[in-house]
């Protein structure tokens, strides 16, 4: 039942919401630090946002990293939840193995994986980096993420209710449609989020398949550490956390956050 | 015919890499060929006349001489400059981000209507890796290694040569950087910047004029200091606290300097190869292990800060240029090295980033609190004292990264 | 009725709901399903690692390249230094604190958007993850000014005359551990969401209702009904954690190396990729097997729980 939550809980809740935002409300405030560097406050300016919108390298870098994520969410989103659907549902030989073999890419050193991707590619293939090898290895490590969270959902799904679809005269894929996806679509969509979390922000596995005008936006921004981290990198940021907020803000007031496809079938919680 | 007047031997792969690239009919090519050769004479023509016409670079004087050291071996000592060869349109440069002027990339591309994909890498093992990978410089131009590299990467067939006579600009280069001992006659790559290591301190915390490394192992500044996270840096600042060669093999000094070096960990803050600047600026640290650029960059921020090369000895290092032998745009490379070693260029690069370039022409553009620093730009009997750190061999250099993993561990 | 009396499905568990799906394992269905996933992950990821595993036998030749040669297990002979035990010992460490920290943190968050959130729950989803899409780097660096002696949090508490001396919290393992739970804390969130949200609450109701105590509820409940969400966000902490080598050289300080420091230290500076892949590989074993251990350990108790 919706009853009130407990004031501990609330207070709990919105406290980490402060502190998950807390490093992004400094690093706005510093966008607008009048200093090459650093995070030592020495006046207010404007003037990072402009050299940023001028900054032809680092909007390149921005917009590869979008693309290679895009791809790299659509990717590891199907092919994910589909095998997290798999493994919760279907008692196979080998469910095992594909279990342990889910687990491997998180185990794996990041530099091991991008070393061995860079000699699979250059040494089996010929290839010189590019967005679409970048995105075939954000698609890989990203299945796993999308898979163990689908699954998580799916085991405590019933099955009856997709043969009771199928008894109902829906077709096996129809079935799958308006039962079984719309169950597991707050899953899939988590998977998404936290897909798109790791392409976007991958420096490692990244790096070594990067080739010429592929470089990301997080590889850019290490690279300057050395010479100058300016505050652009602060800029852009912003700007990114800026628009999908307000697009966040646009999305609900649409209405586009209503109750989710959740209510087929049981739960006696009002709606 | 114009035989005489082609560039180096790498020209000859790069045409034909070109070729296939572009799959020419061979129509297109007799055509471009006999365009060539038209345009290879009319400059020579109008070269001739006085004017500084196919030439690459606005300060070069018509009258080339050859560059000391030149190699090109068809390179014959005329008096008129080589004839540059019409230059592809694009040019694809791997380097680190902000590692160059601000304006420099865009100055390239109004000049020569070249466009320029200025590509980042994040750390060395990355730059490595790219250069290596297909064998042939994985698809970039220009890169920017350490200079300890060079040996290596002639070696394995990375980097091709180079044809001094497409960089006439190369005579601005410091006498001392005519032959480094890495690279003889700057063959196969050209000097870009250069540094010093030391270390940078805050007066406000610790007055004074400090020379030593030992003050880098005072425990009065418990929890205050960081160190570079470089293995061959942090031994060489033991050995030269020892007297001891920064290059040594022997594995009995690598224990001492071990040891001298597990008496400062518990002493510092932090090993870092890239926060050192930070945190002088905000205060961190009151003393950090740097590369005098690193120096530089805090005082754009706090100017007090003070950086000193040690009294006992220090490292010197530097970077180059190299043209990868895959180069899919050899004659824009060429052009590119040619415009950095510009005496304007080369100065702008110096003063955006702090470091040393290693070019005379250069000097008086340069700012002048970098260029009359003796700290950014030693007097050369100094220059003469520092040290480089030697390339090691995989047995050797195990000796010190075993060391280092368990002082670190 | 639906799952009340069956345990959570972990690996391998008889668990009855989707074991009741026995009919439906065809052939068909579970190539369409699980083949692509696997088949991309075995061309992408088994294949490269297989490489690295045949390097992992080579050895540097004096030309800088690795070199098979004379294949064989000496690097893993050497990788077993004992040296490397305090390292080993803080990745453990680091690694578990960060998982019970985001566990601890992440489901009462998770139940609370789950409960509670009503119409804004994908929204409150959303804005858990909204800091993430930022870069890694900066937010690291922000954290830093938050911590460091002379940052937000000290200058506050020395201004408000809390304290006289500001709290040293940078490049420590207080600092790590900060750093690699905040990091970590969207991975358990997500997970134990999803979870969360397909909890029949009414099943606690009648827990209530038989008077079991808040706790009592939770406990025989709540937490075992939420057992999956619980297993895929300690896996997605935890893995990630022990080979997190970043936060730890970011963060901390002289004296906070984990492996996956060392690992990246011989690969870079060392340049000694056999030597590099052979350490990755034995811990990437012990993880393993002590994933696996800890998975079967788990089904054992919470099966004994239910039984």
């Amino acid at each position: 039942m919706s009853g009130r939550p407990s004031r501990w809980l609330t207070g709990f809740a919105v406290a980490t919401y402060v502190i998950l935002f807390a490093p992004i409300v400094v690093l706005i405030v510093f966008s607008f630090n009048n200093a090459r560097r650093g995070f030592t406050w020495q006046g207010f300016t404007l003037d990072w946002y402009p050299k940023l919108l001028r900054n032809t390298e680092m909007l390149d870098a921005l917009r590869v990293t979008l693309e290679v994520a895009l791809i790299a969410v659509i990717g590891a989103t199907i092919l994910g939840s589909l095998l997290g659907l798999g493994l919760a549902r279907l008692r196979f030989r080998g469910a095992g193995a594909v279990q342990t073999l889910l687990l491997l890419p998180i185990m794996t050193p990041e530099i091991i994986m991008g070393i061995s991707l860079l000699v699979f590619f250059s040494q089996l293939f010929g290839l010189n980096g590019s967005i679409g090898q970048i995105a075939i290895a954000h698609i890989m490590f990203c299945i796993s993420y999308v898979a163990i969270v689908v699954r998580a959902r799916a085991v405590s799904l019933d099955p009856r209710l997709e043969e009771a679809a199928r008894d109902l005269g829906a077709s096996a894929v129809g079935a799958f449609r308006h039962v079984t996806l719309p169950l597991l679509a707050p899953a899939v969509a988590a998977g998404a989020m936290l897909a798109f979390a790791l392409s976007f922000d991958d420096l490692v596995v990244t790096s070594f398949n990067t080739g010429v005008g592929s470089t990301t936006l997080p590889v850019q921004i290490y690279s300057a550490i050395r010479f100058g981290v300016t505050p652009q990198i602060n800029a852009i940021s912003t700007i990114i956390v800026a628009i999908v907020a307000i697009a966040l803000l646009i999305a609900w007031r649409l209405g586009a956050f209503r109750t989710t496809a959740s209510v087929v079938v049981s739960e006696p919680e009002a709606a | 015919m114009t035989e005489r007047h082609l560039p180096g031997i790498g020209f000859n792969e790069a045409l034909e890499q070109k070729l296939a690239k572009a799959n020419w009919s061979r129509r297109e090519f007799l055509a471009r060929v006999a365009a060539f050769g038209a345009a290879t004479a009319l400059t020579q023509l109008l070269i001739a006349c006085g004017q500084g016409g196919g030439s690459p670079s606005a300060g070069a004087p018509t009258s080339g001489p050859t560059p000391e050291g030149s190699t090109t071996a068809e390179a014959t000592p005329t008096a008129a400059p080589t004839a540059v060869p019409e230059p592809e349109d694009e040019l694809f440069v791997l380097n680190w981000d902000q590692y160059i002027g601000e304006e420099t990339v865009a100055k390239f591309q109004d000049k020569y209507g070249i466009k320029v994909t200025y590509d980042n890498f994040a750390d060395e093992t990355e730059q490595i890796g790219k250069i290596q990978r297909g064998g042939n410089g994985g698809g970039w131009d220009i890169h920017y290694p350490a200079s300890t590299w060079v040996p290596t990467f002639v070696t394995d067939g990375l980097i091709q040569k180079i044809d001094h006579s497409l960089i006439p600009n190369l005579q601005n280069l410091n006498a001392a950087w005519q032959s480094p001992a890495y690279d003889a006659d700057n063959s196969y790559s050209v000097p870009n910047m250069w540094w010093t290591t030391g270390y940078a301190w805050d007066p406000r915390d610790i007055p004074g004029d400090l020379t030593s490394w030992a003050e880098l192992w005072n425990p009065a500044r418990d929890n205050q200091m960081s160190m570079l996270d470089d293995i061959r840096e942090c031994f060489a600042a033991g050995a030269f606290r020892l007297g001891l060669d920064p290059n040594t093999k022997d594995l009995g000094e690598l224990d001492r300097i071990l040891a001298l070096l597990e008496e400062q960990k518990p002493l510092l803050r932090d090993y870092t190869a890239t926060d050192q600047i930070d945190y002088m600026i905000d205060e961190v640290v009151q003393m950090a292990h740097c590369w005098s650029g690193d120096w530089v960059q805090m005082t754009y921020t706090k100017p007090r800060m003070r950086y000193v090369i040690p009294s006992e000895g220090s490292i010197k290092g530097n970077d180059v240029m190299v043209i990868s032998s895959g180069a899919p745009h050899p004659i824009a490379a060429h052009l590119w090295i040619d415009f950095n070693l510009d005496a304007d260029i080369s100065a702008e690069n110096t003063n955006y980033i702090g470091y040393m370039g290693p070019n005379d022409a250069a000097l008086p553009k340069i700012e002048g609190y970098i260029k009359d620093d003796p700290r950014l730009n030693p007097p050369q009997e100094i220059l003469d004292q520092l040290i480089e750190l030697a390339y090691l061999q995989p047995a050797d250099l195990a000796q010190y990264t075993d060391r280092w993993n368990a002082l670190r561990a | 009725m639906t799952s009340a009396a069956a345990p959570a499905e972990l690996e391998g568990a008889p668990a009855t709901p989707a074991a009741a799906g026995a009919r439906r394992s065809g052939a068909a269905a579970t190539g369409i399903l699980v083949f692509p996933g696997v088949l991309w992950l075995a061309v992408f990821f088994l294949v490269p690692l297989g490489i690295m595993a045949v390097v992992s036998l080579g050895a540097v030749d004096p030309g800088g390249h690795v070199t098979l040669a004379n294949p064989g297990l000496g690097n893993y002979g050497h990788a077993l230094d004992p040296e490397f035990l305090p390292a080993l010992g803080r990745s453990v460490y680091y690694a578990i604190v960060t998982t019970a920290l985001s566990l601890a943190i992440g489901y009462p968050v998770a139940y609370w958007i789950s409960r509670y959130g009503g119409r804004h729950k994908i929204l409150l989803l959303i804005l858990v993850m909204l800091p993430f899409w930022t870069s890694y780097l900066i937010r690291t660096y922000a954290w830093m000014a938050i911590l460091r002696d002379n940052g937000v949090i000290n200058s506050l508490l020395l201004d408000v005359g809390l304290i006289d001396q500001p709290i040293p919290m940078l490049n420590t393992d207080f600092s790590v551990i900060l750093g690699m739970t905040y990091g970590f804390l969207p991975f358990a969130i997500l997970p134990l969401f999803v979870s969360i949200d397909r909890l029949d609450f009414s099943l606690v109701q009648a827990a209530r209702d038989l008077y079991a105590s808040g706790r009592g509820a939770f406990l025989h409940v709540t937490l075992p009904l939420t057992m999956p969400g619980l297993v895929a966000a300690g896996l997605l902490t935890f893995i990630p954690a022990l080979g997190d080598y970043v936060t730890p050289d970011v963060l901390g300080g002289a004296d906070t190396t984990t492996v996956a420091n060392l690992i990246q230290v011989i690969f870079t500076a060392g340049r000694d990729w056999p030597y590099g892949s052979a350490l990755g590989f034995l811990l990437m074993g012990v993880t393993l097997i002590g994933t696996l251990a800890a998975l079967r350990s788990l089904r054992r108790e919470v099966i004994g729980m239910n039984a």
